[in-house]
């Protein structure tokens, strides 16, 4: 009996000494790897999905973050674009009177308009130039597009400039085609009447009008506007013409010198197929 | 025709002589190797007294790790020792020897099975490890040192001649 209990001993022993091995701890070790695999898988698959969680999270702050600077920068950008459009436009408007400076061989002065009274009765443009500049009423004032009209009053630092649409404005024009001359009045609103044209003219829409030189405010040729409407009166035609300046958006000016020599080079002489299309007419 | 033991005292000197041998021959280890299996299998099992059988099947394995000093954790060979030389004593009393043609087909298949469950329980103790030829010297070599031991266990008893 003892022979067998000290054999059992000396075989389970030796099994044990020989199943611990180099590392004893390394059988505990895999156990508990076994047993916590399952829950070290759960984990690892929360941790992994916290951290996708944190990415996406940092990911839509930092788009958000990255969305208000833009969204900051590009209301700076439209404000500056605001703030610059007027210079912008001045300074174009400035290259534009520069350009058309040079086509006329006169001595051309320009000026800026500071403000308008157009919309009150008998209103005009005031600049910023008067007396200084050596400025005397009725010099005539355009711009590249067309005429604006001509000095009314001057004073020592400004000028108020009639416009052409006022009532009270006259200026001597010619049709292109027919070069019967008429005497334009204003109507108001960008538009006024060719008075003193026969019956007997032939006048379509869309034909340019020009000045005609006549009143030596304005030297022949200035594009004054095109032709807009024409009815048949009792004894002459009602031209109605749309005038080619903006005047409600005027910014600077070219002042022609007083009495100005009735030819000169002209710089508005479009060709009429042009006038036409820009017209919108057939 | 059943085969009578032999004395304990010649057991014990063969095993003792044995077990120096596989001292001596540590240099070599297939011969070691035979040695250990000669020892294990053939020379300590006894049915009677298994305690014995197994404290030598110990000493050979300890001694064949305890030379060989190649593995990190030693007592794999001797508890694989140990294991054959119990269920050898387990043969012996359960199927009584009745020749040599008998005793070396025994030592045969349990060389084989020697040589499996001594690399079995290295490697559970150690780890993986080189198994070497030495097996495949003990399987050749059965007959050799079946016959001697078979004569050394035997000699003097009528019935152990052929």
């Amino acid at each position: 009996m003892w022979q067998s209990l000290a054999l059992a001993l000396l075989w389970v022993g030796h099994g044990v000494w020989v199943f611990l091995g180099p590392n004893p701890g390394r059988h505990w070790t895999s156990l508990a790897d076994a047993l916590s695999r399952p829950s070290q898988s759960l984990a690892s698959r929360w941790q992994g999905w916290r951290s996708a969680r944190r990415d996406a999270a940092r990911s839509f702050a930092e788009t958000r973050a990255e969305n208000a600077r833009l969204a900051a920068e590009l209301a700076q950008l439209k404000t500056q674009a605001a703030q610059e459009a007027p210079a912008l436009s001045e300074a174009e408007a400035a290259v534009r009177l520069l350009g058309l400076k040079r086509q006329i061989p006169l001595a051309l002065a320009s000026a800026r308009v500071i403000f308008s009274t157009r919309p009150a009765t008998y209103g005009g443009l005031i600049l910023d130039r008067g007396a200084d500049l050596g400025l005397v009423p009725d010099q005539g004032v355009f711009v590249p597009e067309g005429i604006v009209g001509r000095l009314w009053s001057v004073s020592a630092t400004q000028a108020k400039v009639l416009p052409v649409d006022a009532p009270n404005a006259s200026v001597a024009v010619m049709l292109m085609r027919s070069r019967a001359t008429g005497v334009l009045q204003g109507l108001g609103s960008g538009r006024a009447l060719i008075r003193y044209l026969s019956n007997q003219e032939v006048v379509q829409p869309g034909e340019a009008v020009l000045t005609s030189g006549l009143d030596r405010v304005f030297p022949r040729g200035l594009l004054v506007g095109y032709v807009a409407e024409v009815t048949q009166g009792d004894l002459e035609l009602q031209v109605i013409v749309h005038l080619a300046a903006p005047l409600d958006r005027v910014s600077h000016v070219l002042l022609l010198p007083s009495q100005p020599p009735i030819e000169v080079q002209s710089p508005f002489l479009a060709p009429e197929q042009k006038v036409q299309r820009k017209r919108g007419k057939p | 025709m059943r085969l009578p033991a032999p004395s304990l005292l010649r057991q014990n000197l063969l095993c003792a002589s044995a077990l120096g041998l596989l001292f001596l021959s540590a240099p070599f280890p297939q011969v070691q190797a035979v040695l250990h299996a000669l020892l294990v299998l053939a020379l300590a099992p006894r049915s009677e007294a298994p305690l014995v059988g197994a404290l030598w099947a110990l000493a050979a394995g300890w001694a064949v790790e305890g030379t060989l000093r190649l593995l990190p954790h030693l007592g794999g060979t001797a508890w694989a020792d140990l294991t054959l030389v119990l269920f050898a004593s387990w043969m012996a009393g359960r199927w009584p020897l009745e020749g040599l043609k008998g005793w070396l087909l025994r030592l045969a298949g349990l060389s084989v099975l020697h040589f499996l469950v001594v690399h079995a329980a290295v490697a559970l103790a150690a780890g993986p490890h080189p198994w070497g030829w030495g097996w495949l010297w003990t399987l050749l070599s059965v007959p050799l040192w079946g016959w001697l031991s078979w004569r050394l266990l035997h000699a003097g008893s009528a019935t152990g001649r052929r």
